[in-house]
């Protein structure tokens, strides 16, 4: 696939893999950058509503200074506050960069883009005033620099820099106003935050608890042992050889200091608009192939209701029919459509799918392959015969690992798109076993492939596996960059369990009984 | 890897995470570590109207609504001033100051910094007004006529007589001159004002550098 070709993706695969090594594809922290950002708010959160109780309009320093010396709470929570903000910021643009790299902000998906490029900004300019509400040396830094970019903008009847001269003291009503804002932007962000979900049917916006509690746990600990730091407190008659700079979210701070205000405005609004225009650059230019919409055969579809409630986007609703038929009839919009083809997955009867991908074609091709018949005499001498079924985001290196073990490796475009008749057409055609490999849940580019996988293999949820077929053939298992081994194990695993499973001959006749009879057409409309 | 091993990996790993996020989070960073002074020029002053001013006659104002009948009519326009910032024997700044606004009547503002090599410094710091003053036709605040005021203009005369006033006396004079002998020490502001009581430029300095 040429999206996997990309050079980001390539590097964003191979930092996948790293931290799966590290921390297992359960827990790896950057598959869940987005809701470990969310997190990271709600932390934010807890802890300033903690330290507003000390914070003090009239003696800013001295007030911020007396949190950092109580040993016993306010300093740790302090420290806290910060680094969770630095996490926050981290995690936003390690998810940005993900869902860049992985072509993942274009069509519906701009929605989201753009407002997470809005709420990126407004932690920045939250970050920004409550670095000034510290009024240390670096926070003056801050405010002064703040001051000289906004008075380049014709709004102010006296510039705001001469707030901080020295010729008086910096007014109350200033630091007022920056705790306002500083308030008030956090708020932006959950209006933010709600836009940005807005277009996804079952939002996750949590990590795993594990992940929520040892990341809370390892930031207080680095709270307690390294406090962060607290410059001395302003003044403007002095000027510092030295501030702390925070790199995380005022890395632009000594460039910034170098450029007129002129220049500055200019590279934000400049670098604003590309960012905003890469869902216009990463779309695919023509909807075909892999990017098609998904499109509905009025023949087939039953109006059952299932492929609305599974679809991740909301790209599907049931409307009326044309055709005088008394169900309703499923209805994509493109626009809304990123081509996951998890609804193919979802029709019993496979009238949904982009095209070439759905249940009939995914039933079609494994005819077409004469790979996949085994007769008692093809099967392989230690009889195991399994069709492993790979995402085909899987990495080639674990599909050739999967081959030289023996395996029948085939690629669908996500579990979630796999039809539940192609595991059953594999067993009747002489497999032993059919294993499922998808991408990590929480990584999968169709959002809920893997859970709708299981839930259609072993609960019932529609299409479901017919109750035929012997579940005990049937697993599935994930295979994330990083983790060969538990790849290797699982099939390994699947394949010695499969020595204790009666194996029955192998259906001659592959017609699989359709658990609806479609209407055709014609009849239909008389 | 075992279940130890990969927790020990981990744990490793989360830690160098940590130390990096701690390493970014504050490191001190070069502001002014040249060590040199500065000397900062910050004020907000009304600049002077340059007007020529007449006296209506009793005809033009009969013209007029009552409401209208503003005794002394000016016309001119906003000052501008020559900046000059000598120290020692060389000048370190040197600029036109106009008030704010298009049409440059609005306060006017200034505030920059100038480096300056530590040690005891001469400064001479001039504000001076660049338009000369307009002949009035008849500026004689006496000769207005008072007798139109009636009902509720009465004493108008008198309210435009001092409001006229109360605007010269806002405004920045028309020379300033601040000619002192300063020690600059390193990474200390020495900060020059308008005292707008006094009329005069200040200059403010408060301890040394850190």
């Amino acid at each position: 696939m040429a999206a996997t070709d990309l050079p980001s993706r390539r590097i964003l695969r191979a930092l996948d893999a790293g931290f799966t090594r590290i921390y297992g594809w359960r827990h790896n922290p950057l598959h869940q950058s987005g809701t470990l950002a969310v997190a990271m708010l709600l932390l934010l959160l807890a802890t300033g509503l903690y330290l507003v109780l000390f914070y003090r309009v009239g003696a800013p320093s001295a007030s911020v200074a007396a949190l950092a010396r109580d040993p016993w709470l306010g300093s740790w929570i302090r420290s806290l506050h910060r680094y969770a903000s630095d996490l926050f910021v981290i995690a936003v643009v390690v998810h940005a960069v993900r869902m860049f790299a992985q072509r993942r902000s274009w069509g519906t998906r701009r929605l989201a883009w753009v407002s997470g490029l809005f709420l990126l900004g407004i932690g920045l300019m939250a970050a920004w005033t409550g670095f000034v509400m510290a009024w240390d040396s670096f926070g003056s830094r801050l405010a002064v620099e703040g001051a000289r970019v906004l008075d380049a903008l014709p709004f102010f009847s006296e510039p705001l820099s001469r707030i901080f001269s020295g010729e008086a003291p910096v007014p109350n009503a200033f630091f007022f106003v920056n705790l306002f804002l500083h308030i008030a932007l956090p708020l932006g962000v959950g209006a933010g935050l709600w836009l940005h979900v807005s277009r996804l049917a079952r939002p996750v916006l949590l990590p795993p608890r594990v992940v929520v509690w040892t990341t809370v746990g390892a930031l207080t600990l680095l709270a307690i042992l390294i406090p962060a730091p607290l410059g001395p407190a302003a003044d403007p008659l002095v000027v510092v050889e030295s501030t702390p700079l925070n790199l995380v979210t005022a890395w632009w701070l000594p460039l910034s200091e170098q450029l007129s205000p002129g220049q500055i405005w200019g590279s934000v609004v400049t670098l604003g608009l590309l960012l905003v225009m890469v869902p216009r650059w990463t779309r695919p230019k023509n909807r075909v192939g892999l990017d098609a919409p998904s499109v509905v055969d009025p023949r087939l579809c039953t109006g059952c209701n299932q492929c609305p409630q599974d679809c991740p986007w909301e790209a599907i609703t049931m409307v009326e029919r044309s055709d005088g038929r008394p169900t309703l009839l499923a209805q994509v919009d493109p626009t809304r459509c990123v081509s996951c083809g998890i609804c193919a997955g979802s029709c019993a009867p496979m009238g949904i799918g982009p095209p070439g991908r759905s249940g009939r074609d995914q039933l079609a091709t494994l005819r077409a392959d004469g790979e996949l018949v085994f007769t008692d005499s093809s099967l392989p001498s230690d009889g195991g015969a399994v069709v492993v079924i790979c995402c085909s985001q899987i990495p080639a290196s674990h599909r050739n690992a999967l081959t030289q073990r023996g395996a029948t490796v085939r690629e669908v475009s996500c579990v979630g798109n796999l039809h539940s008749s192609v595991v059953e057409l594999s067993i009747r055609r002489g497999a032993t076993g059919v294993l499922v490999m998808g991408c990590p849940p929480r990584d999968c580019l169709g959002r809920e492939g893997p859970k709708w996988l299981n839930e259609r293999l072993f609960n019932e949820r529609e299409a479901e596996l017919q109750a035929r077929v012997d579940r005990a053939r049937v697993h599935t298992g994930t295979a994330a960059p990083g983790d060969l081994a538990g790849t290797l194990a699982t099939f390994e695993k699947f394949k010695d369990s499969l020595t204790n499973v009666a194996m029955p001959r192998v259906d001659a006749v592959d017609d699989l009984e359709l658990i609806c009879d479609p209407v055709p057409f014609e009849d239909s409309t008389g | 890897m075992s279940r130890v091993g990969r927790w020990a990996f981990a744990t490793l790993g989360s830690a160098v995470l940590l130390g990096v996020l701690a390493a970014a989070s504050g490191p001190m960073w070069p502001h002014h570590a040249d060590g040199h002074s500065w000397l900062r020029l910050s004020w907000g002053a009304r600049p002077e109207r340059i007007e020529v001013c007449r006296t209506l006659s009793e005809a033009e104002l009969a013209d007029r609504p009552e409401h209208m009948r503003q005794r002394v009519q000016c016309d001119g326009a906003t000052a501008s001033y020559q900046l000059l910032v000598r120290v020692d024997d060389s000048v370190l700044d040197a600029r036109v100051l106009r008030g704010g606004g298009l049409r440059h009547d609005r306060p006017m503002h200034l505030l920059t910094d100038l480096q300056v090599k530590p040690g005891q410094r001469r400064v001479v710091v001039t504000l001076t007004r660049r338009e000369a003053d307009k002949e009035d036709e008849n500026d004689s605040d006496d000769a207005v006529a008072i007798s139109a005021d009636t009902g509720i203009f009465a004493g108008r005369a008198e309210r435009e007589r001092e409001e006229r006033k109360r605007q010269r006396r806002a405004a920045i004079p028309a020379a300033l001159r601040l000619d002192t002998v300063v020690t600059f020490a390193p990474r200390q502001v020495q900060l020059i004002t308008f005292d707008a009581e006094s009329q005069q430029l200040r200059l403010e300095s408060r301890g040394g550098g850190r």
